[in-house]
């Protein structure tokens, strides 16, 4: 294997193309709500690093989150400062459906 | 829920817990309600990949071996890795006490039990709320729907949102759990005996420590299933959310991509990524009663979960009380009725069996375990001592100059290392 290959295949998967081998029915309703007002003040925003489907993201200086991906783990709720997540499960069925974990 | 409104027993969740109840009960002929929020059972539980199995024996007998197995662990493997290089520990036996296997096909499994044995299990239904009147749970409520019960077992899992609508528990705090994540990569069967010297049908647990996690106490972990291996992480959320510095997905690819591993399964295909919560805390996360009048809590709900470090119980933890909390209402309901004071027998049980034993005597070492300093500075003298013991260069050093460069590199004073490990062979 020349040096060139093995760095391609040595590169780490973007999280968005990692969660593409997951199968999910969304539902049309948010199961999580967040209140963005509170992200600003957040001085540490661990749920950009701990959300492991990476629903946070930084735009900006915006966290912007995104519900269609969450694997219900429900780490955000927990770590979360400033109290900014209302977090339910998602209704009847709907969701992430793991199978090989 | 348009099912028959009343019944002798409703339990929420039909994972290990929920499950196991379930088919205790119904096998006595109770009249059982088992409510599952997934599409199927299985759909919404993620472990590491490993389960012992005897827990699950006392529970099912001779049936578990039609349990969808994938492979029975006989090779035990402990690593300490310090960037890109590791010191390993391994076990090898002929014998085996676990196996690995997809948690959503054992769940499936232990539901389809409950179902046979004439429990009814209804898919797709999500409970919000327990429901309580007059000092006493009397059933379960998913958004307008109502069913009742003399008896609700509650297997919701870790994240306990019915128990915490109760006032029965306080909302989770990071120090009282961890955060795993995992992606399972096929890789095919023979490659996998091939690469980790395993036969057909025995499989391998591998736990690492240290700089594979970025020094956050918690660990790595490498299962291999019957044609795919499951890789992750597990990192204690109270210091993570102050220590993580990069995404935890890329984390688990740093795992994925390390030097000394990738070549295991370098060719493999990521099927599956996921992750959940664990329970981490022992005695400190559980309710004050896990028996009320109308209700028993067990499981992940509970807090009954058992993490030493080098292993971790949760499946067979969780199976087990559920089975204990099935054998306090059969007693119960001999004695008149799913009282508190009758109900209080699965505390007893719970308290006679291994699950409370092993909760209170080892929980404390994951403390030790958790202790920042030491869960860095153990994996940097392990590697630190092998490096100069095994990269011999014109002289032959020593062993125990190896150690001591290592140890003082490493931050350990002797005596502060002895202490440490006295501590740590008393709590074993």
């Amino acid at each position: 294997m020349s040096q060139e290959q093995s760095k391609q295949d040595v590169k780490p998967m973007k999280i968005d193309d990692i969660l593409q081998r997951d199968v999910w029915d969304v539902d049309l309703e948010p199961h999580i709500t967040v209140d963005s007002s509170k992200c600003e003040k957040c001085p540490t925003k661990p749920c950009l690093y701990l959300c492991p489907a990476g629903c946070y993201v930084l735009a900006g200086n915006k966290v912007v989150f995104s519900y269609e991906g969450c694997v219900e783990c429900g780490t955000c709720r927990v770590i979360c400062p400033m109290n900014a997540i209302t977090w339910h499960y998602p209704k009847s069925g709907k969701g992430i459906m793991f199978r090989f974990t | 829920m348009d099912v028959k409104n009343k019944w002798d027993i409703i339990i929420v969740g039909a994972g290990p817990a929920g499950s196991a109840a379930g088919y205790t009960l119904a096998k006595k002929g109770f009249d059982v309600l088992i409510l599952e929020r997934g599409r199927q059972p299985g759909y919404k539980e993620l472990f590491g990949g490993r389960v012992y199995a005897e827990p699950l024996k006392k529970i099912y007998g001779n049936e578990l071996s039609g349990a969808p197995i994938h492979r029975w662990v006989k090779k035990e493997k402990l690593s300490f890795v310090d960037g890109n290089k590791l010191v390993s520990l391994e076990y090898q036996s002929d014998t085996s006490t676990s196996f690995t296997t997809y948690l959503p096909q054992l769940a499936k499994w232990m539901a389809d039990k409950a179902s046979e044995a004439g429990a009814l299990l209804v898919e797709e239904v999500t409970v919000d709320r327990i429901l309580y009147k007059d000092g006493k749970v009397v059933g379960v409520g998913s958004g307008p729907d109502e069913a009742y019960a003399d008896l609700v077992i509650d297997a919701e899992g870790v994240n306990r949102l019915l128990l915490e609508g109760l006032g029965l528990v306080e909302k989770l705090k990071p120090e009282q759990v961890a955060i795993g994540a995992k992606e399972t990569i096929k890789l095919g069967e023979d490659k996998i005996n091939e690469r980790f010297g395993l036969s057909k049908g025995e499989g391998m647990a591998w736990l690492l420590m240290g700089s594979i996690t970025d020094y956050i106490p918690g660990g790595a972990f490498v299962y291999t299933n019957k044609d795919s291996v499951s890789i992750g992480l597990v990192l204690h959320l109270g210091h993570a959310i102050k220590e993580v510095k990069e995404h935890i997905s890329q984390m688990v690819e740093k795992l994925r991509l390390h030097p000394q591993l990738r070549n295991l399964w370098i060719d493999g295909d990521i099927m599956e990524y996921g992750g959940h919560l664990t329970p981490e805390a022992g005695p400190a996360m559980m309710p004050k009663k896990l028996a009320l009048n109308g209700l028993l809590i067990t499981g992940d709900a509970g807090g009954l979960l058992l993490n030493v470090g080098y292993t971790i119980r949760g499946v067979d933890f969780a199976a087990y009380t559920g089975y204990l909390a099935a054998e306090a209402a059969i007693e119960a309901h001999e004695k008149g009725g799913f009282t508190e004071s009758n109900l209080s027998v699965y505390e007893k049980k719970l308290r006679d069996s291994f699950v409370y034993k092993d909760l209170t005597r080892l929980t404390g070492m994951q403390d030790l375990y958790s202790d920042a300093k030491m869960f860095k500075a153990l994996p940097k003298l392990a590697v630190g001592t092998a490096s100069r013991v095994f990269e011999i260069g014109l002289e032959t050093p020593g062993i125990w100059n190896s150690f001591t460069q290592a140890r003082k590199e490493a931050g350990f004073g002797l005596f502060s290392l002895a202490w440490k490990g006295y501590k740590l062979m008393k709590k074993m």
